[in-house]
């Protein structure tokens, strides 16, 4: 694993935002990081789990979820390379969510305690890591939206377009076609449908010739209509401040 | 430390030194930070999407919430908001704003300029931190409201929603456990949790035919906590309370 490119992709974000300094980055880097890897669908954090650590997704994809008494999966939302998957462990003791990998992902995993020390230390990557939280926010409340006003079509289509945004936006991956490895009971878990009402929908979009989606890959095929059913507007994603 | 009850800002420094122990000079930093009173009416708006504000809100009295609507205008409310929240600090950092402040009934905001605040919060570690914490609880109720919208049935997202805004209330000193006044119409209530005002009206019927909620006009009463938390799937851990004040039908 190439210790420069796990971080590259953090600080390229950051310095979108904030004038984080080289200084920083170094001490940043310097911390006592650990590194793991995940099989598809293992659990990073369990809820009700003690946290002790901050993780920063190297490779591959990951997300947030939560289960309800009936046994059903809410999924919270995506992470891609580059970002923490859990910011929230900085300050509060407990999980109050789950977190599992996607396809198979690398992770770097630093102590809470030497962050918060080192953000205590270097106020602009205090703020470039309130940022990320902050925004982190922000993509929860427009996913409230997504699953409490918008029709199942409109739901999916705002997911692809949220995930084909990021992704870019990262620099993960160029162009229409995206390798992203999800299932459609991901994809039904995380727009509050049904398996069944899932693939229908996502036929639809297909024979409507706005996406195509096979196991690993997710083309944008009319990128212009397909955000326009979503009601995308990036705004809420916040690339710059 | 000149900071006392008379400056509307302690209610935020209540708010924030619940997760964190504030020093008397931390107080005194935030009790010094200039501030505008506000009052306003029900309905009116403290923030727009798109705005660009240069000052960040404390709600003093009554209640807001935030909001966004969608491209064939149906809205969906985000979160309640109660005294002492912040309603908008999130904008010291993020330029422009991604939803709607609304109140919900008549009261009365404390108006911080962005730029002092950021200043103290970048300077004061400590300050900075309790706020953090506080956007981070607030992430979290935004996580578990995507959760009851996402997969929960009209039923247990009404449930749900009387139980959160029963212990924040608790929690925060400003009620009695075994009931309140929601300051919410039917619709509002809809909005919240993604159904028509139809739906909910007869969800709530059906809830107090269970003998789940008492209703008297706008106060709700609670006969049995227990029930109404199973039936809402409650468990409080999302809110991140500490130090919470023991709650004789909530074994939380």
């Amino acid at each position: 694993m190439n210790d420069l490119s796990i971080f590259d992709r953090l600080f390229r974000r950051w310095e979108r935002r904030t004038a984080v300094s080289k200084d920083d980055k170094r001490a940043l880097e310097g911390l006592p990081w650990t590194y793991r890897s995940f099989s598809r669908e293992s659990y990073l954090l369990r809820e009700g789990e003690p946290v002790s650590n901050c993780t920063l997704l190297v490779r591959g994809f990951a997300y947030r979820q939560k289960l309800v008494s009936t046994g059903a999966r809410q999924i919270i939302c995506f992470h891609i390379p580059g970002e923490f998957v859990d910011l929230q462990n900085l300050m509060l003791e407990v999980a109050d969510h789950n977190i599992q990998s996607l396809g198979s992902s690398q992770v770097a995993s630093v102590p809470r305690t030497a962050l918060l020390s080192l953000m205590s230390d270097r106020a602009e990557l205090r703020k470039a890591i309130w940022l990320d939280t902050l925004i982190d926010s922000s993509i929860f409340r427009e996913w409230v939206v997504n699953l409490g006003r918008r029709d199942a079509r409109g739901r999916i289509a705002h997911l692809l377009c949220e995930l084909a945004d990021r992704l870019e936006a990262s620099g993960v991956v160029n162009g229409a076609a995206y390798d992203f490895p999800i299932t459609q009971e991901q994809i039904a878990d995380a727009t509050g449908l049904t398996p069944v009402h899932t693939n229908r929908t996502l036929q639809a979009l297909r024979k409507d010739g706005l996406i195509s989606l096979t196991a690993s890959r997710l083309e944008i095929v009319d990128w212009d209509r397909l955000v326009e059913l979503a009601d995308f507007n990036e705004r809420y994603l916040h690339h710059s401040v | 430390m000149n900071f006392h009850e008379s400056n509307p800002l302690h209610l935020l420094v209540r708010q924030l030194g619940a997760h964190i122990p504030l020093s008397a000079a931390d107080e005194a930093a935030i009790g010094a930070l200039p501030y505008k009173v506000r009052a306003l009416e029900a309905q009116s708006y403290t923030l727009r999407e798109g705005d660009r504000p240069d000052r960040c809100a404390v709600l003093i009295s009554g209640y807001a919430y935030r909001h966004k609507v969608t491209g064939d205008g149906s809205r969906q409310i985000l979160s309640l908001h109660i005294p002492g929240d912040a309603l908008d600090f999130q904008n010291m950092f993020l330029t422009e704003s991604d939803h709607n402040v609304q109140m919900l009934t008549r009261g009365d905001v404390a108006e911080i300029a962005r730029e002092p605040l950021e200043q103290l919060v970048l300077a004061n570690p400590r300050i900075g931190e309790a706020i953090f914490i506080a956007a981070l609880v607030e992430a979290s109720i935004f996580r578990e409201w995507t959760v009851n919208v996402g997969r929960r049935d009209a039923r247990s997202r009404i449930a749900h929603l009387l139980c959160e805004f029963s212990y924040r209330l608790f929690a925060r000193g400003l009620g009695p456990e075994e009931h309140y006044e929601l300051p919410m119409t039917q619709e509002q209530l809809a909005d919240a949790t993604g159904l028509t005002p139809v739906h909910v009206n007869r969800v709530l019927k059906s809830l107090q035919a269970d003998g789940l909620i008492q209703r008297d006009r706008r106060v709700i009463r609670f006969p049995n906590w227990e029930r109404l938390r199973d039936q809402a799937d409650f468990n409080s851990r999302y809110l991140h309370v500490k130090h919470q004040a023991s709650r004789g039908a909530n074994p939380d």
